[in-house]
């Protein structure tokens, strides 16, 4: 390997020292966003990235889903006025795992040259796009959004990743007999360090199924396709990378060629984002001060002749170099096809909203209609780390294209938490005035509204319907009850009713018995039994027998899943949590009449 | 010419693959099933036969600490815990934490109880006192809010989360179990000296009410909600197969409607009662009886509580609240 020829400037030093204390402290935050932390006590903390995302801000602002709490981003965008890029170099977790990948896995591969530098013109169009798509009231820029990207994948695939490994690491050592680990393994646990689920389905499901495969694999196509160029996905594609370059184009610090430039190309070569380029004529270089993430390695590390300085001095055109920038064609096209697919995404949705059926429900407290959550939502996925029954995982297209990746209950792993985020003391005391859903507490945009305790618990998720092909006593004359057993509701939403079912050992009686037992029951009614007859009918099973049957008082049931997540049934549920009535009563969310539509009062068949 | 797989590549990956099979084949729900032969081993206690129609009860007074201690006097005498409890003992404690309610609830054991027990079994020269309960709600939220966590801790008890890679399959196989063939059991339950069954008195939606036989479904895992079909049965099939050396059953307050789950205060009243007893069967018998707990009028009567009967059957207790000899 080349020695390194010259000494880091102390700001390179500097910016690493800063990049790794950023991502830990991401890495810590999203680890610690968990049941009676510190950080769901400070739930500031755990927006704290997701606040500070201008993209968030703006994309927020024009989908006329704004929330004060977001102006924090405009910290970031006055540093961007000043220093465009530095926070891509200095502050981005994402931008510092790839760093991170690039230095251990392609440390010795020459990429620089051969790359395309005008695909750098891609994020700008697609900043274009998304903002369009904002424009219609859809967050889907949270799909791309570096800083919701890095929360999600963490959130989403790497922790629960890391989660199973540790804990089938552990198992195996203790079930080898390390007591140890058992230690380890109940300490963990109790630190609320484990994804754990209702019932004991930790290390089971994870969260979000595929989604934890999907999310995986953006993270390592982000991080891979670093083999072809050095932060492939900040150069060409990061829609955050391309507003802060363009909000930073007024700034006086930029990178500076001075006429010592040679021509070598050095620079050229090593810079991870394609800053530096050479002239039109060839004869010098200039640097690019959309581009540039101030990561200061080459200031005094590649240039042989020291001719690049980063810093303040003459202002520079404010108007991007060409070939930086997409011309204002491809600008307007990008606009133009997002405003062409973004209706396309609110049609379907508004489809598969009429569909009553629809079985994907939002989050307690999430904005409704449901136009008005896809809005404000950016899909960072903070809400399903925090889901203490980790019943919360990202939908995939059921709620539309436009929803892909919104938060959603998945109840056959675990349940809304009555008591979610309140404390023991404070129903001790009476206090319930606090924030009583983790997910509300932790999303940054508001799509979920912080309820208090009696918010919550009046917040109507969904309704408990029964499937009557399937719940035990009503598809198949066994008693069960679990359902109501465990519904959380002071006023239990599930109630039952003993009721005549058909008796299986006097239906598996020969036709002729049965037909002698009718006879004889029509018999006994008329009065003209004999004692003998009388012996003979009571020694028979009788035809039908006495069993308690459940049936949802759809006025109470919140929709919290409890019901769904304990039916002891394998595989769909006897009773299932819908939005059936949700739609009905979405406009006071709760309580006061709702419109009959010729249903009697119970989810059960009449 | 084919490209050949060098050694070194050929042996870390294979490797690799292995390692991840047996973490796989390690972690429960994507391998085989638990340790087959794992039997429940705690002693019965020593008047296990003679007194199984016998109990000791404790009423009246507003200290549950005291009723606790007057009630196994009055049933073991002056020895108390130390009849069941020797020097160096494993002991568990399973109380009921199956709820996410504070005390005054009444879902829950009170939390002085489960301290109460677990200084005695201490004071009795138990090495290890055990508190945990296979929560119905939120494991977590149950502990703290019970407030059985912080109290059992105090008093020197062990607390800790069920953890599902800890319940083993144990076969059912003694003979008057009719039901259940094999239900995983949590480790701790089938590995201590002495399992204390101490449980909340309150109605249920299913079998009217839940006592000391049915409470003992906090050391089960697996699928419970399985247990609701023909639960009578299955519950004398559990009582049989893990018989608790000692049964308490705190009835300081009587969850009288909405159980098991409650959230209401005036469902809950207090009957400042405890009942103690070798036969989970035979407290259960006398405590279902509306006559001694405040049960609401015409709810149930001792016979619609079938599990009593199923349990007399299989020679746990008595099902005859005639038979029962009162220690009070």
């Amino acid at each position: 390997m080349a020695k390194r020829k010259k000494p880091r400037h102390l700001l390179h030093v500097l910016r690493i020292v800063s990049q790794l204390v950023f991502l830990g402290l991401f890495v810590g935050l999203v680890v610690a966003t968990a049941l009676g932390t510190t950080v769901t006590d400070h739930p500031w903390l755990a927006r704290l990235f997701l606040i500070t995302d201008p993209l968030i801000l703006v994309g927020m602002t024009l989908a006329g889903a704004f929330s004060a709490a977001l102006l924090a981003a405009l910290a970031v965008l006055a540093l961007s006025l000043l220093f465009p890029r530095a926070y891509c170099g200095w502050i981005c977790p994402l931008g510092t795992s790839m760093d991170i990948i690039d230095k251990v896995l392609f440390r010795r591969r020459k990429r620089t040259r051969e790359a395309a530098p005008a695909l750098r013109q891609m994020k700008y169009g697609l900043l274009a796009a998304l903002l369009v798509t904002a424009l219609f009231g859809l967050g889907v820029f949270g799909w791309f959004d570096p800083v919701c990207i890095a929360t999600r994948s963490f959130a989403v695939a790497v922790y629960p990743i890391a989660d199973w490994a540790a804990k089938t690491g552990l198992v195996a050592a203790e079930e080898a007999g390390i007591d140890a680990a058992a230690g380890v393994y109940d300490w963990a646990s109790g630190a609320g360090l484990f994804i754990r689920d209702a019932n004991f389905k930790e290390g089971t499901a994870g969260i979000g199924y595929l989604w934890l495969a999907v999310f995986a694999a953006v993270l390592l196509g982000i991080w891979l396709a670093q083999a072809y160029q050095k932060r492939f996905w900040c150069r060409n594609l990061c829609p955050l990378g391309a507003m802060l370059g363009l909000a930073g184009s007024v700034s006086p610090f930029r990178p500076r060629v001075s006429d010592a430039c040679i021509a070598c190309g050095a620079c050229r070569d090593r810079c991870k984002v394609g800053a530096l380029e050479p002239t039109a004529d060839g004869e010098r270089y200039r640097g690019l001060v959309q581009e540039c993430i101030f990561c200061y390695s080459c200031e005094r590390e590649f240039c042989p002749v020291d001719a690049i300085h980063i810093g303040a001095g003459r202002p520079g055109p404010v108007r991007p170099e060409p070939r930086v920038v997409p011309g204002r064609r491809a600008f307007l096209g990008s606009a133009a096809a997002a405003a062409v697919v973004a209706p396309a995404m609110l049609l379907d949705q508004r489809t598969r909203e009429k569909n009553e059926t629809n079985p994907k429900v939002r989050p307690p407290g999430a904005l409704r209609p449901d136009t008005e959550f896809l809005a404000a939502c950016v899909r960072c996925g903070a809400c399903m780390r925090v889901c203490p029954t980790n019943a919360l995982h990202p939908s995939g297209i059921e709620n539309g294209l436009a929803g892909l990746w919104t938060p959603t209950f998945v109840f056959n792993i675990g349940y809304c938490e009555y008591y979610c985020g309140v404390p023991a003391d404070d129903v001790q005391a009476g206090r319930l005035d606090g924030t009583a859903n983790l997910c509300g507490k932790v999303c940054p945009t508001g799509a979920i509204q912080a309820l208090a305790h009696a918010e919550k618990i009046a917040h109507k998720i969904g309704t408990a319907v029964f499937d009557p092909t399937r719940c035990l006593p009503w598809a198949r004359g066994e008693e069960c009850l679990t359902c109501e057993e465990q519904c959380p509701l002071p006023d239990k939403a599930i109630s039952h009713r003993t009721e005549e079912v058909a008796n299986l050992d006097w239906l598996a009686l020969p036709q002729s018995k049965r037909h002698r037992y009718e006879d004889l029951e029509a018999r006994l009614a008329a009065g003209t039994l004999s004692d003998t007859e009388r012996a003979e009918l009571e020694a028979m099973p009788p035809k039908s027998r006495l069993l308690a049957r459940p049936y949802v008082l759809r006025d109470r049931c919140i929709g919290c899943g409890t019901c769904e997540n304990v039916c002891p049934l394998d595989g769909p549920s006897g009773v299932r949590v819908e939005r059936l009535q949700t739609r009905e009563v979405r406009v006071t969310d709760v309580g006061g009449q709702q419109r009959q539509r010729g249903r009697t009062g119970h989810g059960g068949p009449r | 010419m084919a490209h050949r797989l060098p050694r070194r590549t050929f042996l870390t990956t294979a490797g690799a693959a292995a390692l991840g099979a047996a973490g796989m084949a390690a972690l429960p729900g994507c391998g085989g099933g638990g340790n087959a032969d794992a039997t429940y081993r705690a002693r019965a206690h020593p008047q296990a036969e003679a007194w199984k129609n016998r109990i000791g009860l404790a009423q009246g007074g507003d200290d549950p600490a005291r009723n606790v201690q007057t009630a196994i006097e009055n049933l073991c005498g002056k020895d108390g815990v130390r009849t069941f409890v020797r020097q160096g003992d494993i002991v568990v404690v399973k109380p009921n934490i199956g709820w996410a309610q504070v005390p005054e609830m009444g879902a829950t054991v009170d939390p002085t109880v489960v301290a109460t027990v677990v200084r005695l079994c201490r004071e009795a020269g138990a090495a290890t006192v055990k508190v945990f309960d296979n929560s119905v709600g939120t494991d977590a939220k149950c502990y703290q809010f019970s407030g059985i966590e912080e109290a059992a801790r105090e008093a020197g008890a062990d607390v800790f989360l069920c953890q599902r890679h800890r319940f083993r399959t144990v076969t059912f196989a003694d003979p008057r179990c009719k039901r259940l063939k094999e239900w995983p059991i949590y480790d701790d339950v089938l590995t201590c000296d002495v399992l204390v069954n101490v449980a909340v008195a309150k109605t249920h939606n299913l079998c009217y009410v839940t006592l000391c036989m049915k409470n003992l479904m906090g050391t089960q895992g697996g699928d419970r909600g399985k247990m609701h079909q023909e639960i009578h049965q299955n519950l004398a099939d559990l009582n049989v197969t893990i018989t608790p050396t000692f049964n308490i059953l705190d009835a300081t307050r009587v969850m009288i409607d909405g159980g098991p789950g409650g959230g209401r205060k005036d469902q809950v009243v207090r009957a400042d009662t405890i009942v103690c007893g070798t036969s989970s069967t035979t407290i259960d018998c006398w405590a279902a009886d509306p006559a001694h707990l405040p049960w609401p009028k015409g709810h149930h009567d001792l016979k619609a509580v079938e599990m009593v009967a199923r349990g007399a059957e299989a020679g746990l207790g008595t099902a005859d609240p005639a038979k029962i000899e009162v220690a009070a």
